[in-house]
């Protein structure tokens, strides 16, 4: 769990870098780029809890369960949009000319 | 976003009730002390609980509540006399003061702060299921 952007470049790249090329969609590509950045601060910070409750730094159990849920939630978003945004792209590229 | 926000009140009652847990700890374990630094038997604590906004805002700031631990308070009711002239801490008449604890309301409490857990962790559980529903929308 060290980091999600080392797990994402392989699979997001194709489409945004299409769109924001063709349609100079900056908007989206900054909207992609905080959505992700969301998703990775969480993952850091369930990380963190983990970490300061294994050395003993933090005694709540509850908040580091919490913090964890947390970025599975965010991360099963991001999964979602990522799904959408292929699905999106997919349908374009099989459009005839 | 906003479906952590039941998380967050949720995470604060949970806190809180983990204080009541350790303070009905500590009357259990004291029930019969009648040594303190402060001089004479353990007195009951009692925990005050307050709530506290948490930081959403708009319409939510006012209505929408955590809870926290305002204060752990000495309970005021005299210690109980028991005559027991053997007692090192006997009086001139030997009775001994022993903690006002009372077992029965202690465990009654820690029954309560049990169940008022598993109840916020129920709301926990809840929130993220609703979330998690709302991502199948997309499915």
């Amino acid at each position: 769990m060290k980091g999600i952007n080392q797990i994402v470049p392989p699979s997001m790249p194709p489409a945004p870098a299409k769109v924001s090329a063709q349609e100079g969609g900056k908007g989206f590509m900054e909207f992609l780029e905080q959505a992700v950045g969301e998703v990775n601060r969480s993952q850091m910070d369930s990380d963190r809890a983990i970490e300061q409750l294994q050395s003993g730094q933090s005694k709540n159990l509850h908040e580091v369960m919490i913090s964890m849920e947390e970025a599975d939630i965010s991360l099963r978003l991001m999964v979602q949009m990522r799904n959408k945004l292929m699905d999106s792209y997919q349908e374009i590229m099989r459009m005839q000319v | 976003m906003d479906i952590f926000g039941s998380m967050k009140i949720s995470s604060s009652a949970l806190a809180a009730q983990r204080s009541r847990l350790n303070v009905v700890s500590s009357n259990l374990a004291n029930a019969e002390t009648t040594r303190t630094p402060e001089g004479g038997p353990y007195r009951k604590r009692d925990v005050i609980f307050r709530s506290a906004p948490m930081g959403f805002d708009g319409v939510l700031e006012q209505a929408v509540q955590g809870v926290e631990v305002a204060e752990i308070r000495t309970n005021p009711s005299p210690p109980k006399l028991v005559h027991d002239p053997s007692h090192p801490d006997a009086d001139a008449q030997g009775n001994v003061a022993l903690p006002n604890i009372n077992l029965l309301e202690e465990m009654v409490d820690l029954t309560s702060a049990s169940r008022s857990y598993d109840a916020n962790v129920t709301v926990i559980k809840s929130a993220k299921r609703m979330a998690l529903k709302a991502l199948e929308i997309g499915k």
